[in-house]
Order: structure tokens, then C-alpha cells, then sequence
């Protein structure tokens, strides 16, 4: 059987991977693929615990992260559309007009 | 006819029970004109505000009745001891905390059924009156409603049977004389009358209520002591009925008195008035010395609502109020609120013989210094404001010496007189286009014949002329005076009646004067109108009545019934019923010795005539002699000081107006603009200001470096709690 630590440092390893593309990606559709590899992480070491103690409210964590990810990639989308047709372009560095 | 007066038609005890209704009719008519009077019209609102005190007076005369049916007789729950020619009733808790508790109660005896009587009576009449007087004024709905809501709380005030629910109406009287006196709020001359007379009436105000307070620690204190005291005999209902009715009712108070009072040899292991009080606030202090503090203090909220010395400023300024306002609030009923409160409190009044003292001298003061400036005023409303605070002297003088059924017949026949006197005033100023200055009147006598023979009827009664009520009652209250030593101050009893027949001099002098210069001589020469006109008969009916009353008000002070081995008059044995407490407990403090009164008597009518023969003198041959030569210089000095009111006004101008008026401009200044405004309220603002506009370049709109941040934090998170593993 596969030790829980195995699942994770998987698991760590793919919240830092999609940590790092959201800190440093420049197109906002990668960025968001990003957050939904976080949130998978996330899941994973809800899983991994959850089979580690036997406890099936992990399971119940995972399925609400999912109904986030998926609210949130319904919105996140729609938004991303908005702003390709107002402004032609999803580079985040460009997009910054809410400030100071 | 004896049969007739104690067999009333209605049971005492349904009458009983239905008190309330006395308070709450003219409470609806000041409710009805007050909401809707303005639509209802001019003349509604006069018959609604007229019949609600009229309705009241009868059912006060009724419940009068009943109270003097031989059932009408008080259990009381303090005592196994019942009080005869008594109603009562208990509506209910105001409120209540564990150690105290002011109940809705009234109560009806002889002393608030004379008081009640006078209100209605005199309001009933004056209602009337105010109808004529008021027909040209467009606010008259708000002087109705305030009219009504007077009435109403003067009766509150008379009928409570605590001191909680007493000092309600106390507040409220003040209040519709605050408001009446401003009537005419756009002038501001009168507008600050009101908010003046407000102002004074408070400090006195404050002497009640802290005066109240002590009282409660006082017979907290007593409870305790009582029952600790060995043999506490009727401690237990008294208990029981404090605890049920709070311990500013006044049969609780009497209970307390009662106990203080009886002398040591009777009661051996009870409180007495020289033992100390052994625990609370007051420890340290004995009870005697504790009843003298809350007699001062209760003193000082008399005579502010009773414009006594040193409160006495209000009164004359008060007459910006419409005449009939004068009449019924400054000189009938309002004002000798401060009299009827001492009056009930009469059992411990005589257990202060300190407290006594400087309620008479203050008395007298008061009576001799307002007559002294009414020398020398011009405006016929002044001259009778300075004659109802000498007069109220007069009722101080003699609740002060323990004779309080002549204070209160002094108080009925004043109603009368006085009430005649200021509608008379006000009849004189309708009829001749608003004119108040004395000097240009005159001659009045053939042009207003109603208003001249009433004024005259109640001149002569005022200054005590011998077949007029005035008389017996001033009379009553110097030879009782004059006939009562209290203990300690054997010197008092002398001062208060040379004081009193001094002043009974002056009052002579001055209305005379009043009189002479109104209704006398000829028309002067700058009157206003040429010639005056008789007022209707709205306004000269009140004064017929009045003028009467002043008249048969004599029948009360006639001594006609048999007591010991002399005649008391009617109206002392009438509120023996009240005052048989104080009676019984006055013992070695106050002497009451039996001097014949027929020098008093005597002595009261020289005294009058001679007010009056130096008047008609002066003002008839020597005057009108030597007009036009200027008077010699001491004399224009003088009455330069007395037309001045001896500076008093001016006095406390300098010595409390102007400091706290400068107290507040500092602290307005220091605290409110400074501190508060700049230094908190703008200082909050400004900080928040620019603290936002430093922070705000923080905002870049770059969501990355947002992340960048959340992600640092994180792992600043992270190495936190890798550390408190690790540790």
C-alpha cells in the first residue's frame, strides 16, 4: 500500500507548481488553470487523509472544493470572455486599472 | 342640616375609586385642544376646555361631599390607627427597585380636598374668563391645552399620596407655567420671562428631589433602627406597608413621625430624635438633624416654586403670560404649591424646630421685602406679583410656626382675593387698549363699575378690612403666630409677628395706592384711550364670583365651634383631621399658648387703616399737591433703589448669572471646541485621511503581486507553525 506521505508530497508538489504559475504566468487562462491544479492539490491531501483515518468527512471536503472549482470556473470563465471582447487581450499585466 | 353634609348620595368608597376622574378630565381637554383644537374651531375648543374644568370642579365637589359622610374613613395599612375624613386609593406601581417603590396613589382629605375645590373652583372660572380674553388670539387651542394640562397637574400634585407622584405634578405645574409664560413667544423679552421663571423653578426643584432622596435613606435608616430597638411595637404593618407602598407615602412618613415624636418616657426603647443613625449614608448624623436637612431642603423647593426669598426673581417677570394665566398659575394655585407641601408635611415640619424657624423668618423676609419693592412699582401686574409673593410670606410665616390651618385658610381666601384682583387687572388692561402703567390710568371708577367695585371688594380683603376674609385669615395667621413658641427659639414667635404686622402695614400701603391710582382722580392725561370701555360679561361674571367668595370666605374663619374652653374657628377644625398628627406630636417643641385675640384683632385693623390713610393721603392731597416740584434727593435716591427691586436682579446677575455663563463660555470654548470638535472628532478624520492616502499606493491593481503577497504570507504561515512544532 502506498504510505500517506507519498500522496502528500504529491500533493505538495502540485500546489507549488500551481502556486508558482499563478504568481508568475502572464495569461490570465493559465492563471486560472493554475488555481484549479491548487485546488485539485488541495483535494488530493483531503483524500489522502481521509483514507489515512478513515474518516469520510475528507470526502466530503473534496466534493464541496469541486462545487467551488466548478462555480468558479463557470464565473471565472464568463468574466475572462467579458474582458477578451472589451479589451482584446487576457495579459494580466496589462489589465490593472483598479488601483490607486 | 348636619344630616345633609354627612350623608352624601354617592357611597365614599365608589368616590373613592373613582378620584382619577378629578385628574383625567381636564387631561382630555388639554389632550383634545391640544391635538385637534385648531380644527375644531375657536368656539369648541372654549366650551371643551371651560366644560372639562367645570366637570372636574363638580365631581370635586361631590367627592368634597363624600368626604364628609361618617363613612368615609381611611384604613390605613401602617398602622391599626384609621384617619376619618379621608379617601384613598391605589391605582398601582410606578415603578419599583428592592428598596423602593413609588406607587399611583391618591388621596383625599380635607387639606387636598380645600386645595382641589380652590383649583377647580378658581380654574373653572378662569377658563370662563380666559373664553373673552382670549377672542382675538389665534393660539388660543395651545393656551387651552396648556390651561387644561395646569389644572390636571396641579390636581396630580395636590391629590398624590407620595411624594414620588407629587413631585410629577411638582414638574408638571412647572412646566405648563414655563409654557404659558412664553406664551407670546415672539417677543423675546417674554420668551426669556419663561425660560427664566424655568430655570429658578429648577434649583428649587433640586432642592426637592435631593431632599426626597435623603428622606428615603432617613426612613430606611429608621426601619432598621426601629426594629432593632428591643421592643419594636406597630413596627411590623408599618413594615409590611412600606415595603407594599414605598417609603415616601405620606402615611409612611406620618408613621415615622409619629414614632420619632413620642417622647422617650412613652415608647422606652424606641428611636428617638436625638439618637444617632447607625448605619448607610447618613451614619453619624441623628434623625432629628437629618429631618432639619430635608425640611431646609424641601424649604428650597418651596420657595422656588412659591417664590419666596431666594427664589423669589420668577415671579414678577412672570406676569409676560397672559393676565389669566397671572391669576390662576402666579397667584391662586401654583404658587402655593410650596404651602400646601409644607402643610403636608406637617408632622415632621414640627419635629424640625430649626427647620420651623427659618421657614418663618424666610416667611417674613419674603413678606416685607416684596412689599417694599411693590411700593414703588408702576405696572399693575407687577404691584400684584410683588403682593402674591408678601402674601405667600405671609403663608410661610405661618406654616413655619406650626399654625398651618391659618397658612391654608390664608391660601383659600388669597385664591379668591388674589384671583379677583389679577382678572380685575386684566379687565382694566382690555379695556383700555392693553395699558399696564398705573400712572396712566385713572379715573377708571364711573367707566368700568363691575371691575371697580370687585377690585375694591378684594383691596379691602387683601389688606385685611374687618368684615372681609382677608381679615380673619391674616388676622388668624398673626395671633398664631404671634401665640406659638417653638423650643430653642423663644425670640422667633416676637420677630415673625413684628415682621407680619409690618408687612400688613405695607400691604395696606401699596394697595391702597393700587387702587387709587387705577380706579381714582382723573383720567390721565396719556392714556391710550380717551375713554375705557366695561368689559362682557364672560369677564366680569369670574369677578362677581370671586368678589363674593371673597365676601363669604369669612364664614370659614368664625369661630364658632366650642373646643376646650374656647371657640375654634370653622375652618381650624375642619383640618384638625390633617394636622391632628402634628398635634399630637408637637409636644414640648412647639407651645401653642392661648392669648386672647382680641388685641391681635386690634391691632390688625389699626395697622390696615393706617396703610390706608397714609395712602389715600399721599396719593390723594399730598401728590396731586406737589406735582411738578421735583422730590428732594434722599427720597429720588430711595425709590430710585426700590423701583430697582433693591438691585437684587442685578445682584444675582453678578454673583451666579454672569460666572456660570462665563463657566460655560470656558469650558464651551476649552473642552466642547477644542478638545471634542478639533482634537477628537476632526483628529479621528484627519488621521484616517491621510493614514488612507499613504497606504493607498499599496493598491496597484496587479493581481499577481496581490498573490505574491498572499503566497509570502503563507508561507510566513507556514514557517510560524513549523516552528512551534519544532521547538
Amino acid at each position: 500500500m502506498v504510505p500517506t506521505s507519498h500522496y502528500l508530497i504529491l500533493a505538495a508538489i502540485l500546489f507549488c507548481m500551481g502556486m508558482f504559475g499563478v504568481l508568475v504566468r502572464r495569461n490570465a487562462l493559465v492563471v486560472f488553470m493554475c488555481i484549479e491544479l491548487m485546488l485539485n492539490a488541495a483535494n488530493l491531501t483531503f483524500l489522502a487523509f481521509a483514507r489515512a483515518r478513515q474518516d469520510m468527512s475528507g470526502h466530503a471536503a473534496a466534493f464541496f472544493v469541486i462545487v467551488v472549482a466548478a462555480a468558479e470556473a463557470a464565473i471565472g470563465l464568463a468574466i475572462m470572455i467579458a474582458v477578451f471582447r472589451s479589451r482584446g487581450t487576457l495579459n494580466i499585466g496589462e489589465i490593472k486599472t483598479m488601483k490607486y | 342640616m348636619e344630616t345633609f353634609f354627612t350623608h352624601s348620595p354617592a357611597d365614599p368608597q365608589s368616590v373613592g375609586q373613582g378620584l382619577w376622574l378629578i385628574i383625567a378630565l381636564p387631561l382630555l381637554g388639554a389632550i383634545i385642544c391640544g391635538l385637534f383644537g385648531r380644527a375644531l374651531g375657536r368656539g369648541n375648543t372654549n366650551f371643551i376646555a371651560t366644560s372639562a374644568v367645570f366637570g372636574s370642579f363638580l365631581l370635586a365637589a361631590l367627592s368634597f361631599w363624600a368626604l364628609n359622610d361618617y363613612r368615609a374613613v381611611l384604613h390605613s395599612a401602617f398602622s391599626d390607627v384609621y384617619t376619618p375624613h379621608a379617601l384613598g386609593q391605589q391605582y398601582g406601581t410606578w415603578f419599583s427597585t428592592n428598596a423602593f417603590r413609588a406607587t399611583f396613589g391618591l388621596r383625599l382629605d380635607h387639606l387636598s380636598g380645600a386645595m382641589v375645590l380652590v383649583i377647580t373652583g378658581v380654574g373653572a372660572l378662569i377658563h370662563l374668563y380666559s373664553t373673552a380674553y382670549m377672542e382675538h388670539d389665534p393660539g388660543y387651542w395651545r393656551y387651552f391645552a396648556y390651561l387644561n394640562l395646569f389644572v390636571a397637574m396641579m390636581l396630580i400634585l395636590v391629590l398624590a399620596d407620595n411624594l414620588a407622584l407629587l413631585f410629577v405634578g411638582w414638574e408638571g405645574v412647572g412646566l405648563c407655567s414655563y409654557l404659558l409664560i412664553g406664551f407670546w413667544y415672539e417677543d423675546p423679552a417674554k420668551a426669556w420671562a419663561g425660560r427664566k421663571a424655568f430655570v429658578v423653578n429648577r434649583i428649587g426643584d433640586f432642592g426637592f428631589l435631593i431632599g426626597a432622596l435623603l428622606l428615603v435613606l432617613l426612613v430606611g435608616a429608621f426601619d432598621q433602627q426601629w426594629q432593632a430597638g428591643g421592643s419594636p411595637r406597630g413596627h411590623a404593618p408599618w413594615h409590611a406597608a412600606v415595603s407594599q407602598e414605598g417609603p415616601l407615602h405620606f402615611q409612611a412618613l406620618e408613621g415615622m413621625a409619629r414614632v420619632l415624636g413620642s417622647p422617650a418616657a412613652q415608647l422606652p426603647s424606641s428611636v428617638q430624635l436625638d439618637s444617632p443613625i447607625a448605619h448607610g449614608p447618613l451614619a453619624g448624623m441623628t434623625f432629628g438633624a437629618g429631618l432639619t436637612l430635608v425640611l431646609l431642603l424641601f424649604m428650597l423647593g418651596a420657595a422656588g416654586k412659591s417664590a419666596q426669598i431666594p427664589l423669589y426673581v420668577w415671579l414678577p417677570d412672570a406676569m409676560a403670560g397672559p393676565t389669566p394665566v397671572s391669576a390662576l398659575i402666579h397667584a391662586a394655585t401654583m404658587v402655593t404649591a410650596g404651602v400646601y407641601l409644607l402643610c403636608r408635611l406637617n408632622f415632621l415640619v414640627v419635629l424640625a424646630p430649626t427647620a420651623m424657624v427659618v421657614i418663618a423668618v424666610i416667611g417674613g423676609a419674603s413678606a416685607i421685602v416684596a412689599a417694599l419693592i411693590a411700593f414703588a412699582q408702576n405696572d399693575i401686574k407687577k404691584v400684584l406679583a410683588y403682593s402674591t409673593i408678601s402674601q405667600l410670606g405671609f403663608m410661610f410665616m405661618a406654616a413655619g410656626m406650626g399654625v398651618f390651618w391659618a397658612a391654608m385658610f390664608h391660601l383659600v381666601t388669597h385664591a379668591f382675593f388674589k384671583a379677583c384682583l389679577f382678572l380685575g387687572a386684566g379687565s382694566v388692561m382690555h379695556g383700555n387698549a392693553e395699558e399696564t402703567d398705573i400712572k396712566r390710568l385713572g379715573g377708571l371708577r364711573r367707566e368700568m363699575p363691575w371691575t371697580w367695585a370687585t377690585f375694591l371688594i378684594a383691596t379691602l380683603a387683601i389688606t385685611g378690612v374687618v368684615p372681609l376674609s382677608g381679615f380673619f385669615s391674616k388676622d388668624a395667621i398673626l395671633h398664631g403666630v404671634h401665640s406659638t413658641r417653638v423650643a430653642g427659639y423663644p425670640w422667633a414667635s416676637e420677630l415673625v409677628w413684628a415682621m407680619g404686622l409690618f408687612a400688613a402695614f405695607c400691604t395696606a400701603f401699596y394697595m391702597f395706592r393700587l387702587y387709587l391710582l387705577t380706579f381714582h382722580g382723573q383720567r390721565a392725561k396719556d392714556a391710550k384711550v380717551p375713554h375705557a370701555h366695561e368689559s362682557s360679561w364672560p369677564m366680569t361674571a369670574p369677578l362677581v364670583v370671586l368678589a363674593a367668595l371673597s365676601v363669604l370666605g369669612v364664614a370659614w374663619g368664625l369661630p364658632l365651634i366650642p373646643y376646650g374652653d374656647r371657640r375654634q374657628a370653622l375652618i381650624e377644625n375642619f383640618l384638625l383631621s390633617v394636622f391632628r398628627t402634628a398635634q399630637r406630636i408637637e409636644g414640648s417643641r412647639v407651645l401653642h399658648i392661648e392669648t386672647s385675640p382680641w388685641g391681635a384683632w386690634a391691632s390688625a385693623w389699626l395697622i390696615a387703616l393706617t396703610g390706608f390713610a397714609l395712602a389715600a393721603f399721599l396719593y390723594l392731597r399730598y401728590f396731586p399737591a406737589v406735582a411738578g416740584k421735583p422730590a428732594p434727593a434722599p427720597v429720588r435716591m430711595v425709590r430710585r433703589w426700590v423701583e430697582n427691586k433693591f438691585y437684587v436682579d442685578e445682584l444675582y446677575d453678578w454673583l451666579i448669572v454672569k460666572p456660570v455663563k462665563l463657566g460655560s463660555f470656558l469650558l464651551y470654548k476649552l473642552i466642547d471646541s477644542l478638545l471634542i470638535d478639533t482634537l477628537a472628532v476632526r483628529g479621528v478624520g484627519w488621521l484616517t485621511r491621510v493614514s488612507g492616502s499613504a497606504l493607498r499606493y499599496s493598491q496597484t491593481g496587479d493581481t499577481q503581486s496581490y498573490a505574491a503577497v498572499m503566497a509570502v504570507a503563507l508561507l510566513g504561515g507556514l514557517v510560524y507553525a513549523l516552528l512551534q512544532v519544532f521547538k
